[in-house]
C-alpha cells in the first residue's frame, strides 16, 4: 500500500512540474531562458533553505561531508537546459522530446540494473519492460493526436 | 526538469545533417537528467531530502548566475517589473525534487520517470477534458484517452514490481 501512495505521490509531482514548465516557458518568452531559470533555482533555493531551518531534523551526515561527486547532480541539470535551448529550434521540440525521454528511460534503466551512483539495484523484470511498452504506445499515441489537432 | 506537453507539439523542423549531430546530443542531455536523479536519492538518503534538494537549487542558482553575468546584459523587462504569479514556479520546482529524492531509492529511477511522464500527460489529457483551472474546455479525441489508458497500466505494472 505505501508503494501505491508513493507512486500517486510521485504521478502528482508530474502534474505539478508540467505547471511549472508552463509558468516557467512564459517567463523565459519574455525575459530570456537565462533569467528566468535563475529565478526559479534562486526562488527553489530560498523555499527550501526555509523549509530547512523549521521542519528538517538535524542529519548525522552534512552535505560537506558526502563525496562532492554527489553534489554534481545541478551540471547536469543546467547542462539539459542548455542543450534544449539550442537543439530544439533545429530538431524540433517534438523530436527533442522524443529523443529526451529516450534518453531519460534507458539511463534510469542501466542506473537501476546495475545499482550505479549508489542506488539499489533493481533487475529488469518482464513487467518493468511491459510498463516500458506502454508508456511507449501512450507516447506515440499522444503525438498522433497532437499534430491531428494542428 | 523537462515537459512533455509543449514538446508534444509538432514543430516544423529544418532538415540538415545538424539535425543528426544534435539528436546523440539531445539524448544525452536526457540521460544526464537520469544520472541527476540517480544522484538525488542516495544523497537524500544520507544528508536529508531538503538538504540534497538545496544542493541541486543552490548549485543550480550559482552557476546561472556566473552564466547570467558572463551572458552579458539581457532583452526583455527587468524581473521586477514582472506580474508576481509568474514567480509561483520557484514554489513548485522544489516539489518536483524533493519527490524525486524521495521515490528513487524505492521504485528505481526508470520507474520514477514514467511516473513522472504519466502525471504530465494525465494533467493534459485531464485539464483540457474537464477545463480545470480555467482551462478552456477542450474535447480529448479517442487517442488521448487510449494513451492515458496505457499509462494508466504501466503504473499498475510498476506498482505490482
Amino acid at each position: 500500500m505505501g508503494l501505491v501512495i508513493l507512486l500517486a505521490v510521485v504521478v502528482l509531482a508530474g502534474a505539478v512540474l508540467s505547471v511549472q514548465a508552463a509558468i516557467n516557458g512564459r517567463l523565459g518568452e519574455t525575459v530570456g531562458v537565462l533569467r528566468s531559470s535563475l529565478l526559479t533555482f534562486a526562488v527553489g533555493a530560498l523555499v527550501t533553505g526555509l523549509l530547512i531551518v523549521f521542519f528538517e531534523p538535524a542529519q548525522a551526515v552534512s552535505l560537506l561531508e558526502v563525496p562532492k561527486w554527489q553534489l554534481t547532480g545541478a551540471l547536469f541539470g543546467v547542462v539539459y537546459m542548455m542543450v534544449m535551448v539550442g537543439a530544439v529550434p533545429v530538431v524540433g521540440t517534438a523530436v527533442a522530446t522524443v529523443a529526451v525521454i529516450v534518453g531519460q528511460l534507458g539511463m534510469g534503466m542501466l542506473i537501476d540494473n546495475f545499482g550505479w551512483l549508489g542506488n539499489p539495484a533493481i533487475g529488469l523484470s518482464s513487467s518493468r519492460m511491459l510498463a516500458m511498452g506502454c508508456l511507449a504506445v501512450a507516447l506515440v499515441f499522444m503525438y498522433r493526436s497532437t499534430r491531428q489537432a494542428q | 526538469m523537462q515537459t512533455l506537453d509543449e514538446g508534444m507539439v509538432a514543430a516544423p523542423a529544418k532538415r540538415s545533417v545538424l539535425r543528426l549531430l544534435l539528436l546523440p546530443l539531445v539524448i544525452l542531455a536526457g540521460m544526464g537528467l537520469s544520472v541527476e536523479a540517480g544522484l538525488l536519492g542516495p544523497l537524500g538518503e544520507q544528508v536529508g531530502h531538503l538538504w540534497a534538494t538545496l544542493s541541486i537549487f543552490g548549485v543550480g542558482s550559482a552557476i546561472l548566475f556566473l552564466l547570467l553575468l558572463f551572458a552579458g546584459p539581457q532583452k526583455g523587462p527587468a524581473l521586477t517589473e514582472l506580474p508576481r504569479w509568474q514567480l509561483i514556479g520557484g514554489f513548485l520546482g522544489p516539489i518536483y525534487v524533493v519527490v524525486l529524492t524521495l521515490a528513487t531509492p524505492h521504485i528505481g529511477i526508470a520507474m520514477t520517470m514514467i511516473a513522472i511522464l504519466s502525471g504530465q500527460v494525465g494533467k493534459s489529457v485531464l485539464i483540457d477534458h474537464f477545463g480545470w483551472f480555467g482551462a478552456t474546455r477542450k474535447k480529448v479525441n479517442g487517442e488521448r484517452w487510449l494513451a492515458l489508458g496505457l499509462i494508466v497500466v504501466a503504473l499498475v505494472l510498476i506498482a505490482r514490481g
